[in-house]
């Protein structure tokens, strides 16, 4: 485990950066805004979370936005087109999302492809899909019409914490969106599967080393396989969030999102090096970049200055985990500078 | 007398018509520290590799405790209670030693990992072998010696029964040396059955009750160490025949300090914690050796000359000018070449043709307005082709389907045709047949015959006393000594190589 130091590195600079925003945006510390914050990251969190497990693996995963543009249109067809019950369609796309992932994790162990060049020929192939399926396409006139199952619209949700919690005239506190309630359980089930199973440790130990896990005895090819099946269940959980909010799908939906999500993952600690990193800063790094997008926005900033300032937080979070692995290398160095005695 | 704990019966492997190691008894009883020594290419390394799973041998059997071993599954291997502890790290830098030690088998509850329990066994297991750990600290921070001591704890959660020890000690301090054999002695009073892969005969004779000594891919000698001379193993690792016969015939050709013209001046060139204190002269027409352990840091100090990579002491003069290596390219524009000891990786282009590997190096010859000369290049590259003798005489043949000896011959070829004023090459004969050998060894030879100054690093010591006008020795990052070939004795050499410094 990393020390403590490094570990509260992540929180205290994004508290830092959230306190700023609170002081210098204006309207910034509203309750509507941080419901925005929640409810508009909170389906990016569970893809970084799915994201995380590839590249523990040191592998990476590409495809995640198209897998979640290939969920949203199967629920959109199975909704408008074939009038399939909300309640049957939810456990179909969790399917659709796991299968996509399994394939991509089958090109990486039994084709042996990178993950990168795997993951890519899946990106194009499934949104090459999307366009096929796709239920705007086929039939035209549903292009118009929301979906108003109650299974899938039920979570655009907001709960008001304000009363729950008996507050009600004393401070407004924000309403919190079902999906990022979702997201908090998602990391809760996610982290104690990675930090407190055998099957978490043994992900960590094929990224640390992947020929000392194949020799002890770890089926490496069968838990690569379950990494990027995972990948692709998160894909879908946060299609379902995403549909739901807009309450229909697009043959675009989620272009360019598994950057972002590739970004909040390693900003999070998670290293293309392997075999470190922890699901929380990977949702904290979704949000650290959340704060600084909205932030930037409402002081008004160009959003092209906003893409500028995205790749250098993620330059930043590369240039400091490159820095550590100098550091270490250097430790080691002087370890063995013993040596000319 | 028991039944052996291991027994290798008849244990071969050859590759079509190449035997690496034909058919050989190994026995290994409970609690023994068996050596198995033997020069580069002898068999040892396969023979290892048949043990640890990592090479199907072609024929014989292994008995653990009297059951067969499953050969050529190193999985299944590892968990009949057969362990190999790397020289390199076998090892997940970023979990702590507990995580490593149980790694893939960590106890669970109700599946979720049991850490009480594991941190338990782990204890237990430390404390019942002595060896000092503490289960929660990040393994990438540990000093090599502790690293050393996790893998084997490692190993014995997994009930090792034998540890094969692959030059255990390369990149450790003489005291954590100590600190190792302490740590083998205690194992195997504990019954655990060990092979100690060395060069160093010190070792050897301070931490092993018998040795096995292998050479041109046979065991030659088996005995216990109090009952053989350090001379008697040097002289079955080598052959001593052979060595007197072959130094004969390389000692004809032999000039000391070549023309006598120095070419390279090097003044106590260091990097900190690497090597140090490096000072010596390359002659103009001489083919200097420098020879030593993997680990002595030999490439480290011949690609600080080049520029390859750093150094922060010292100076290097070439033709008495003083020069600061900084980038290859800055090697290359001083008349400076080094051919690389890993041809795969960091020489050839094994997807290209051999002309275009060929003329990597000299491509700005052919250059006409910016604009490459295609028939320059093949005038050029034929006549390459056949002063290499390489086969197949192919311009087009692609370089990853040549064997290893015709590789490197395009791999020094490249570096030839530049005909630089100094030439180093780093193990220009690893994996190279015979009769290739002869040839690049001819190329060379001629090449310093027409007043090339030519740097060689080499472990094997038949091709350093055969090659050499002059050898170096390294030993732990700094040239022990440095004299004319004729007349050094293999013996001196291993006795330098492995000296205690």
């Amino acid at each position: 485990m990393p020390s403590l130091s490094s570990r509260l590195t992540l929180p205290v600079f994004f508290l830092a950066v959230l306190a700023i925003f609170c002081l210098i945006a204006p309207n910034f510390a509203s309750a509507g805004n941080f419901e925005n914050l929640m409810a508009g990251y909170a389906f990016i969190g569970i893809l970084a979370i799915g994201q995380s497990f590839p590249i523990l693996l040191r592998g990476i995963d590409l495809s995640v936005g198209a897998i979640l543009a290939l969920v949203g249109m199967c629920i959109f067809d199975l909704s408008l087109m074939f009038g399939v019950p909300g309640w049957a369609i939810l456990p179909l796309a969790l399917l659709v999302g796991t299968l996509a992932g399994v394939v991509n994790g089958l090109m990486v162990t039994v084709l042996r492809l990178s993950p990168f060049i795997a993951t890519l020929a899946s990106l194009a192939a499934y949104r090459g899909l999307v366009y096929a399926i796709s239920g705007r396409q086929l039939v035209p006139e549903l292009s118009t019409k929301p979906i108003t199952d109650r299974w899938i619209t039920g979570f655009e949700t907001y709960f008001d914490l304000t009363r729950v919690l008996g507050l009600k005239g004393v401070v407004k506190l924000p309403w919190v969106p079902l999906s990022f309630l979702i997201l908090l359980g998602t990391l809760l089930v996610f982290h104690v599967l990675l930090a407190h199973t055998r099957f978490g440790r043994d992900l960590y130990a094929i990224g640390g080393n992947p020929e000392a896990a194949r020799l002890a005895g770890i089926k490496v090819g069968r838990l690569t396989v379950a990494a990027y099946a995972i990948s692709g269940l998160c894909a879908a959980i946060a299609a379902i969030l995403l549909v739901a909010r807009l309450t229909t799908s697009t043959e675009g939906l989620g272009e360019g999102i598994e950057l972002t999500a590739i970004a909040a993952a390693v900003i999070g600690g998670f290293s293309l090096t392997g075999g470190t990193g922890r699901l929380l800063g990977s949702v904290i790094g979704t949000f650290l970049l959340g704060i600084v997008l909205i932030g930037l926005t409402q002081m008004g900033i160009s959003p092209f200055v906003q893409q500028i300032l995205t790749g250098l937080i993620l330059l930043v979070a590369v240039g400091n985990d490159r820095l550590q692995t100098l550091r270490a290398d250097r430790q080691r160095a002087r370890a063995l500078g013993e040596v000319p005695a | 007398m028991t039944a052996p704990l291991l027994e290798a019966t008849g244990l071969g492997k050859s590759y079509g018509t190449l035997v690496a190691l034909k058919p050989s008894d190994l026995r290994l009883n409970r609690g023994e520290v068996r050596a198995l020594i033997g020069s580069n290419g002898a068999g040892k390394s396969t023979l290892i590799k048949c043990l640890t799973g990592a090479v199907t041998p072609s024929g014989g059997s292994v008995l653990l405790e009297g059951k067969p071993l499953p050969l050529g599954q190193p999985g299944a291997i590892i968990r009949s209670g057969v362990s190999c502890i790397y020289q390199h790290s076998n090892l997940a830098p970023m979990m702590s030693v507990m995580d490593n030690i149980s790694m893939g088998r960590q106890p669970t509850r109700f599946g979720f990992v049991d850490r009480k329990t594991q941190r338990t066994q782990v204890q237990d297991l430390l404390a019942r072998y002595g060896i000092d750990l503490d289960p929660d600290a990040l393994v990438g921070t540990l000093p090599t010696v502790k690293q050393k001591e996790v893998e084997i704890a490692k190993a014995l959660a997994q009930d090792a029964k034998v540890l094969l020890m692959d030059e255990p000690t390369g990149w450790l301090a003489v005291s954590d040396v100590r600190r190792l054999h302490e740590t083998v002695r205690l194992l195997a009073a504990k019954g655990v059955g060990i092979i100690y892969i060395s060069h160093m005969l010190d070792e050897i004779f301070a931490v092993c009750d018998s040795l096995t000594i292998l050479r041109d891919g046979e065991v030659v000698t088996e005995r216990a160490v109090d009952r053989i001379s350090r001379t008697e193993v040097v002289a079955a690792m080598v052959g001593e025949r052979l060595a007197r016969e072959s130094l004969a015939a390389a000692d004809s050709g032999r000039k000391a300090t070549g023309s006598g013209e120095v070419r390279l001046s090097v003044r106590g060139l260091g990097r900190r914690g690497v090597f140090r204190d490096i000072s010596f002269d390359l002659h103009a027409g001489e083919i200097l050796c420098i020879t030593g352990l993997i680990g002595s840091k030999r490439t480290e100090m011949i690609h600080a000359l080049f520029g390859s990579a750093p150094h922060d002491a010292g100076e290097v003069l070439l033709n008495g000018k003083r020069l600061v290596p900084r980038s290859p390219a800055w090697g290359m524009a001083n008349g400076i070449g080094l051919v690389p000891e890993d041809r795969q990786h960091e020489g050839l282009m094994l997807g290209m043709p051999i002309r275009d590997n060929l003329v990597m190096t000299t491509l700005r010859r052919f250059h006409r307005f910016g604009v490459l000369r295609p028939r320059g290049i093949d005038r050029s590259v034929s006549s390459l082709i056949a002063a290499l003798n390489v086969q197949p005489p192919r311009p087009a043949q692609l370089v990853g389907r040549l064997s290893g000896g015709n590789q490197q011959k395009v791999l020094i070829g490249k570096w030839l045709a530049r005909d630089p004023s100094v030439l180093i090459l780093d193990e220009p004969t690893v994996g190279v047949d015979v009769g290739a050998k002869a040839e690049i060894y001819a190329l060379l030879r001629a090449a310093r015959d027409r007043g090339m100054a030519v740097l060689v690093v080499s472990s094997d010591l038949e091709e350093v006393t055969t090659l050499a006008d002059r050898i170096g020795v390294m030993n732990r990052g700094r040239l022990l000594s440095l004299r004319p070939a004729a007349g050094i004795t293999r013996p001196e050499l291993v006795a330098e190589i492995g000296a205690d410094a």
